[in-house]
Order: structure tokens, then C-alpha cells, then sequence
């Protein structure tokens, strides 16, 4: 800058210095953008991971009461599928009524404009969603192993079984927040989706207690082998099919992360 | 001329039982009218609970047995009513108070009681075909025969009105709709897990069966299923009382509230 501007050079629009791509750019954007949401949903994470943590112990203690003496099996069962549910609510179903209240808020489009990586953006909500959700996941498997005495064998398996699970439910989720464009739709279908995984696909049962199809339907989606991944990091000899299960729940990410991207790609 | 030229006062009496009658009549019609637009929508929503509801349970046992079953069917009109009086009922009060028709409605030249009544009784009559249906393909599905007695008339009358009366009171009572929405949201999950609607009681420790039996969750089951079959239920008085009572206090509150002047 000249000691003694003059006229032209104030008017003329400086172009910014920085480069706006790299490594150092995408990190630097990640951590704000994660700073950014647990900031804004500090409360909510907060009301969030209370409210979770009492639905995993509700799950965990009320089914107890179905049976008269619950068989060991069926309590394996429960104890390692509350901590899916626990993680699954989060990304797959919050996240998605987040965008939806933003698009009703009409702050929607001012997230998108920030000049942040789509990727950057994505990865900083599953670390939110992680967070958020761990809490839970730790209490509910300490109340069903006190309730229902049952000696759970962690093996170094259960983090990426957990990492992953979290990641394709928040990238479902994320997804289907972006691509559905009518808020209220959004609301409807991730109740709808709520009743469903909680009833009707086997992760705090056997699949074999489904009628026959409905089992057959469930191997399409994630959720069941989601409890798969999961429960063969706490329990030995339990599951089997793990490998199929694994590239399941990874294509199922794909496929949220797709429809995310293409989404947020789009221009409106 | 300045005489001819007042403003004329209404001749009838807004007062008195017949005046009472007449504006429960407008009322139903105008709710009934209202009603239209998502009564088909909520008898869905209530049949799909319930008999969700009902296969879900069934899920999570290994074998389902006759007693089960038997169980789980004579409560699924329970598991269908309860969402109608506790979710629905303050749902569509408090999107009502966010629309502003609420206070519209209340603005109405109709005794505020004959509204209440017209609500109750427009709620109660939508709420009884869902319950049925659901029973109907409940029992289908788990093949469970029924002794009906003419006792189940009263037994779901009466939980219906009783679910409509509080779920109201409390919608009423509660002046946030996010509140309302939140506590009955919660409710559900409670009384899903911790009520014996599906299960015997005997599952539960003595303090938690100490609590349902007196809120209304439990007696409306009891009540119920003693409609459908026979020396299943015990101590039926005591279950209709505190049904009762719950009707009374929905009421009360409703009465409450609706009193006050703002």
C-alpha cells in the first residue's frame, strides 16, 4: 500500500491473498466448522446426550420386564444393540430435523455459502454426531452389564465397528437432509424411520424372530449389520458374516455420502 | 330518528341449556368440518400404531406363546388409543395455539364448556374404529380367539374418554406446545417400556406396578382386555374407579383453564 492512497486504488476490489484449497485450508476449515456447531448446539448436544443417555438406559432396563426371566441370549442381545440404536439416532435422525429447522429457519442458505469444503463440512458433523452419541453408547453398556450380569469381551474391533456405523448413519442422515427439499417431509420420514429401526429390524433381537421376509429385506439395509459389526466387538463367537457386514454398511455410507454430495453440488 | 338509529341488541338470551345445546350443535359441526381434513390421516396413523405396536412386541420374544399372544392382542386397543388422547389430542391443540385458531376459536360466541364437550366427544367417537381395526388385525395375526362380553363397550368408551379428557387438560394446562410436545413424547417411551399393557404385571418390581396402577395406562388394559376374555382380569372395580378419576381430573383441568379469563 502506497503511503498516500489515491482514489483508484481504494475503489478497485482487492482479490483475496489466500488460497482457498490444500491440505492446511481443509483442516483449518474442519476444526472451525466443528467449533462452529458444537458452539451453536452447545445446548442442544447437551439436551441431546441427557436425553440419550436415558433412552439407552429405558431400552435396556424396560425390556427386561417383556420376559419373566429373560433368557442370557435375548439379553445380549439388547445390551449390544441399545448402543446401535444410541448411535444411529443421532446422525441419521437428528441430523437430518437439524436441516430441516435451518431450511425453516431459512439459515440454511447461509451455512451452504460458507467457504468451506463439502468435505471439511461433512466430516466436521460426523465428529459432532460422534461425540455426541459416544456418551450414551459407554452408559447404556455399563447399565445392561450391571443389570443383566453379563461379562461383555471388548475387542480392539469395536472401534472401527463404531466408527463406521456412526459414519454411515450420519452420512444417511446428512444425505437425506440435503436431497429432500421439503422440510416437513424430512420431519415424516425420520419418524417413520425411527419406528422402523426400533421394530422392525434386528438389532435388539434376532433376526430369526422376523417373519421370514422381513428378515430377507433387512440383509438390504444397513441396520442390521450394523449390530453385526458392533456386537462382534463385544461379544466372542456371537456373530458371524462380519466381512459381509462390513462392506454393507460401507456401501450404505457411499450411498449417503452420493446422494449428500450430489445434493450439495446442486445449484439452487 | 337518533333512537331507530341504535345499534340493535341481540333479542335471544345467550344463556340457559337450550342456548347450550344449540351451541354444542354448531360446535360439532364446525369441528366435524374441521375434521375433515385429517381425520382419514390420524385413523391411519392410529391403526399402524397399534398394530405396529403389536407385531413389534412380538418381535422381541424367542417363541411367542398362546398366553403371549393372548396378552399382546388384548392390548393392542390400548396401544392404539393411547397415542390418539396423549399424543395426538395435545398435538393438535398446540399446533391450534401456534396457528392462532385456538384463540379464534375461543372468541366464538359458544359457551367455552360446549367446546370442550364437542372436542371430547368429537375425539372419542374418531378414536374407537382405529382401536377396533387394530384389535381386529391383531387377533388375526397372532390367531388368538376372543370371548367378546358386552362389557368391552363401556371398557373402551371409557379409556377413550379418559385418554381424550387428559391428553386435553394437559394440552390446556401446559401454555408451551414445545413443552407439551416434549413430555408427551416422553410419556410414550415410558409407557411403552414400563407399563404392563402386553406383559403380566408380575414382570415388574412391587414399587413400578405400585405406580401404574395409578396412572391410567395399566387400568385401561385391565379394563379392556376383561372385555375380551374370561378370568384373566381381577379387581375390575378398582381399575374402573381410577380410570375414572383420571376422566375427572382431565376434566378439572380443562375446567381450569378454560374459566380463567386472560
Amino acid at each position: 500500500m502506497a503511503a498516500k492512497p489515491d482514489m483508484t486504488a481504494i475503489a478497485a476490489p482487492q482479490p483475496v491473498a489466500t488460497l482457498r484449497r490444500g491440505v492446511p485450508y481443509w483442516l483449518e476449515s474442519y476444526w472451525a466448522l466443528t467449533r462452529w456447531h458444537l458452539a451453536g448446539l452447545r445446548m442442544w448436544v447437551m439436551l441431546l446426550v441427557v436425553i440419550q443417555i436415558m433412552a439407552g438406559a429405558g431400552f435396556v432396563l424396560g425390556i427386561g420386564l417383556f420376559f419373566a426371566h429373560i433368557p442370557p441370549v435375548a439379553a445380549l442381545y439388547v445390551c449390544t444393540g441399545v448402543p446401535v440404536i444410541n448411535l444411529i439416532m443421532i446422525g441419521m435422525i437428528l441430523g437430518p430435523q437439524l436441516v430441516a429447522q435451518q431450511k425453516l429457519q431459512q439459515s440454511y442458505d447461509f451455512v451452504r455459502s460458507m467457504p468451506v469444503p463439502q468435505t471439511a463440512a461433512a466430516l466436521a458433523w460426523y465428529t459432532v454426531c460422534l461425540l455426541a452419541g459416544l456418551p450414551a453408547v459407554v452408559v447404556s453398556l455399563l447399565i445392561a452389564e450391571a443389570r443383566y450380569g453379563i461379562a461383555l469381551t471388548v475387542s480392539p474391533a469395536i472401534v472401527p465397528a463404531v466408527l463406521l456405523t456412526a459414519f454411515t448413519g450420519t452420512m444417511i442422515g446428512y444425505g437425506l437432509g440435503h436431497a429432500v427439499p421439503n422440510p416437513m417431509v424430512t420431519q415424516l420420514v425420520t419418524q417413520l424411520l425411527v419406528f422402523a429401526i426400533f421394530g422392525f429390524t434386528p438389532i435388539l433381537f434376532p433376526a430369526w424372530q422376523l417373519p421370514h421376509w422381513l428378515a430377507t429385506l433387512n440383509w438390504w439395509f444397513p441396520f442390521e449389520h450394523m449390530a453385526v459389526i458392533v456386537r462382534a466387538g463385544l461379544t466372542a463367537g456371537l456373530v458371524t458374516g462380519i466381512a459381509s457386514s462390513y462392506l454393507i454398511v460401507a456401501v450404505w455410507a457411499v450411498i449417503g455420502s452420493a446422494a449428500a454430495t450430489w445434493a450439495l453440488g446442486r445449484r439452487g | 330518528m337518533s333512537a331507530e338509529a341504535a345499534v340493535e341488541l341481540a333479542r335471544t338470551t345467550r344463556a340457559g341449556v337450550g342456548y347450550w345445546v344449540a351451541s354444542l350443535r354448531s360446535m360439532l359441526r364446525f369441528d366435524l368440518a374441521r375434521a375433515r381434513q385429517w381425520a382419514a390421516m390420524m385413523l391411519i396413523i392410529q391403526i399402524l400404531m397399534g398394530v405396529g405396536m403389536a407385531l413389534i412386541y412380538g418381535f422381541f420374544y424367542p417363541r411367542v406363546s398362546h398366553q403371549t399372544a393372548l396378552l399382546i392382542t388384548t392390548g393392542t386397543p390400548t396401544l392404539a388409543l393411547i397415542p390418539l388422547g396423549f399424543v395426538m389430542v395435545p398435538a393438535s391443540v398446540g399446533q391450534q395455539k401456534l396457528e392462532g385458531t385456538f384463540d379464534f376459536t375461543w372468541s366464538l360466541p359458544v359457551p367455552r364448556s360446549a367446546q370442550a364437550v364437542s372436542t371430547f366427544l368429537l375425539f372419542t367417537v374418531l378414536s374407537l374404529p382405529g382401536a377396533v381395526l387394530a384389535l381386529v388385525v391383531s387377533a388375526w395375526h397372532y390367531g388368538v380367539t376372543l370371548s367378546v362380553s358386552p362389557q368391552l363397550l363401556p371398557a373402551l368408551v371409557l379409556s377413550a374418554v379418559m385418554a381424550v379428557s387428559v391428553g386435553f387438560g394437559m394440552a390446556l394446562i401446559i401454555a408451551n406446545p414445545l413443552l407439551t410436545n416434549l413430555i408427551t413424547n416422553a410419556l410414550m417411551f415410558v409407557v411403552l417400556l414400563f407399563t404392563p399393557i402386553v406383559f403380566p404385571a408380575s414382570h415388574l418390581p412391587e414399587w413400578l406396578f405400585a405406580v401404574d396402577r395409578a396412572l391410567p395406562f395399566y387400568n385401561m388394559a385391565e379394563v379392556i382386555r376383561a372385555g375380551l376374555t374370561t378370568g384373566l382380569v381381577t379387581d375390575l372395580a378398582s381399575a374402573y374407579l381410577i380410570l375414572s378419576g383420571w376422566t375427572v381430573a382431565g376434566w378439572a383441568m380443562t375446567a381450569w383453564v378454560v374459566g380463567r379469563r386472560r
